[in-house]
């Protein structure tokens, strides 16, 4: 018998994490934009709208301090940031493209070197996602293998039901603490049926395929096609829940600075370049190239997994209109 | 012509509008390509999504027939002709689709000796206006989906185009929402102006969209991205943001165009052209300069003369 949480609930529910001082985090109306924003009272939550912004600043924020230095009597002190002060946290109302995330990045964050900022924040943190009623014409989550109820990340999953309540399912130990600690809030029941989920414009896609031809087609006249309008900003990257490139910078004096740690975005110029001047991705078609090798070739190769959600924020937010999904469709569609 | 004593206002611009325009533009697109007038076109193809387009850089016939113009058309096209894109098109003369909104961005590329207006052909739009962003695109424009600038467009007949596509057209009525927020942010005691902007300039995520879209934003070396050493803090950090938005509109003083790209493409939704709109309003008092009208010897803070205005030295 599933459980069933109403929508009051899932706000008083909201209203005690944030009395217990955990972070709370879920989408809010910030100036005119949906964010993920630090939710103060259940009635903060909005979901209406897909945030501009992922969710994965969560875990991994727009900048963060790594460091901070300090000359003191001719000696540089260095102070590391204390982990351990990482509040305990819960993300609320991310839908599967967004609760998603995590789930494909905790590969990449804890390969070779572990990102321990990440990694603590992810330890803390308690995902609630929702299955999407919404949806517009630029999401493809299914096209990628994802679906509007899929749970992959969520630790509780929530599906919205006709009569306004939700159907809840602990995908995970800390999902199955989560009711536990709250069960009073929630109740057992069949619920009323679930609302239906919005058709979508992209038909699945083969990433197998896909992929196949990437590996055949480094070099291919469709990145300079795609590459001659790109502007080379980054706003793709930055609103992205998979893309997870940052850059490191000692901003302050030389006696007294901090290091940041903050998102970079592959569409830059200066991306790849090498303190020698020389830079491998000189040129703005190997940048998009690779931005699309990255997704659906490189990560694949290296840990299984498409970095790529389909929430289609990059289409939305494009200034120039390049569709993601489109390019998809335009290799899936090759014969070769 | 005068575009005022012609003003043709309706409650709505139909798809056939934007059609004869579409025809317009591809009959000379392919005519200058076929007979070699140009090595290229840029201009709009549609995109997947219904309403949407692209801007493109055709080179052939084949392709020249699909360009299209319709509210979507929303970008500056301008900027595929600066430094950021060189190498893209051919050397040669280009053809070039442009709103009047974009003519005044030619025209200031020019005055910075850019772009010489013989390297160019361009065909002008007679632009009702385009959509704003997340707005309904339903083939039609109308007051609840046209873009804030185009509200108060003076530009609609794109003055000095080779040829010019459409018969003018303009909406009845339109609310200058831009010009009331202006006046409201004007008549905020200094304290809460400051405010305003420093909420909005949190938000900041440093993707540069508003950076790259700018046609005169051109520089090779932007002074943000320095960090050897770093001249504006390059992390998304209030401080850094209020410098770079600060650097970005002070560089703009009597260049921008009004095109508004900046604040279209935002994706945090600042709304960066009212501070456009306030630069240009100190040049025109200062020294009754509009940018981008037609193109000039050199913009007023590119010159000294002794009769400026020196009230600014405190």
């Amino acid at each position: 018998m599933p459980q069933i949480i109403t929508e009051q609930n899932l706000r008083n529910l909201i209203d005690l994490l944030v009395k217990e001082a955990k972070l709370v985090v879920g989408p809010k109306l910030s100036g005119s934009v949906v964010l993920y924003e630090p939710l103060t009272a259940g009635s903060d939550l909005t979901l209406d709208a897909l945030p501009r912004r992922s969710s994965k600043e969560l875990f991994f924020p727009i900048c963060e301090d790594i460091l901070s230095y300090k000359r003191e009597n001719g000696a540089m002190k260095v102070n590391d940031v204390d982990r351990s002060k990482f509040p305990e946290a819960v993300l609320i109302g991310a839908p599967p493209c967004d609760a998603g995330s995590p789930a494909i990045l905790d590969a990449v964050m804890s390969w070779d070197y572990k990102d321990e900022f990440y990694l603590e924040r992810r330890r803390k943190s308690t995902i609630v996602g929702i299955a999407c009623t919404k949806g517009d014409d630029a999401c493809f989550c299914r096209a990628v293998g994802l679906a509007p109820d899929a749970e992959a990340g969520s630790d509780l999953f929530l599906t919205p039901l006709k009569d306004g309540s939700y159907a809840c399912n602990a995908v995970t130990e800390k999902g199955q603490a989560l009711v536990a600690a709250h069960q009073n809030l929630f109740s057992e029941g069949a619920g009323a049926e679930p609302k239906p989920f919005v058709d979508q414009a992209v038909a699945k896609l083969n990433l197998v395929k896909i992929k196949k031809w990437l590996e055949e087609h480094f070099e291919d006249p469709l990145w300079e096609k795609i590459a001659d309008i790109c502007v080379g900003c980054g706003a793709c990257a930055f609103i992205c829940p998979a893309c997870h490139c940052f850059d490191i910078n000692d901003e302050g004096s030389t006696d007294d600075g901090v290091r940041r740690k903050h998102w970079d975005a592959c569409g830059f110029a200066k991306f790849t370049n090498h303190a020698s001047g020389h830079n491998p991705r000189d040129v703005q078609n190997k940048r998009y190239r690779n931005r699309i090798m990255h997704k659906f070739k490189y990560y694949d190769d290296k840990f299984g997994k498409t970095l790529c959600t389909g929430c289609g924020r990059c289409i939305r937010a494009c200034p120039v209109g390049i569709d993601i999904a489109e390019i998809l469709e335009t290799i899936n569609s090759k014969q070769d | 012509m005068n575009a005022k004593a012609n003003k043709n206002q309706v409650t709505c611009i139909e798809p056939d509008y934007y059609q004869a325009i579409t025809e317009a533009i591809r009959k000379e697109a392919v005519k200058i390509l076929k007979d070699e007038t140009v090595v290229g076109v840029v201009g709009y193809l549609p995109g997947r999504r219904k309403g949407t387009a692209s801007p493109a850089l055709v080179t052939t016939v084949e392709e020249a027939e699909k360009l299209i113009f319709s509210p979507a058309c929303v970008n500056n096209l301008s900027v595929y002709l600066t430094k950021a894109k060189k190498g893209v098109l051919k050397q040669g003369k280009v053809g070039i689709v442009a709103k009047g909104c974009d003519m005044r961005a030619l025209a200031g590329l020019m005055t910075e000796s850019q772009l010489q207006r013989e390297d160019l052909f361009i065909i002008g739009v007679v632009c009702p206006g385009v959509y704003g962003f997340g707005v309904e695109r339903t083939g039609t424009l109308t007051e609840a989906n046209i873009a804030r600038k185009c509200r108060e467009c003076t530009v609609h007949m794109p003055e000095g185009a080779d040829v010019a596509a459409g018969t003018h057209a303009e909406l009845a009525d339109l609310t200058p929402e831009e010009a009331q927020e202006m006046a409201r942010i004007e008549a905020m005691p200094q304290a809460e102006r400051w405010a305003f902007w420093k909420e909005h300039f949190s938000r900041c995520i440093r993707c540069m969209a508003c950076r790259q879209v700018c046609p005169f934003c051109y520089c090779e070396q932007c002074l943000c991205d320095k960090n050897r050493p770093q001249a504006v803090e390059s992390s998304p950090r209030p401080a850094g943001n209020m410098a770079w938005h600060l650097v970005r509109a002070m560089h703009l003083a009597g260049r921008c165009g009004g095109c508004a790209e900046c604040e279209r493409v935002c994706p945090m939704d600042i709304p960066l052209n009212l501070l456009n709109r306030r630069m240009a309003q100190e040049l025109k008092e200062l020294y009754d300069f509009e940018a981008g009208l037609t193109p000039v010897d050199k913009g007023p803070l590119n010159e000294y003369k002794e009769n400026d205005d020196q009230s600014f030295i405190k």
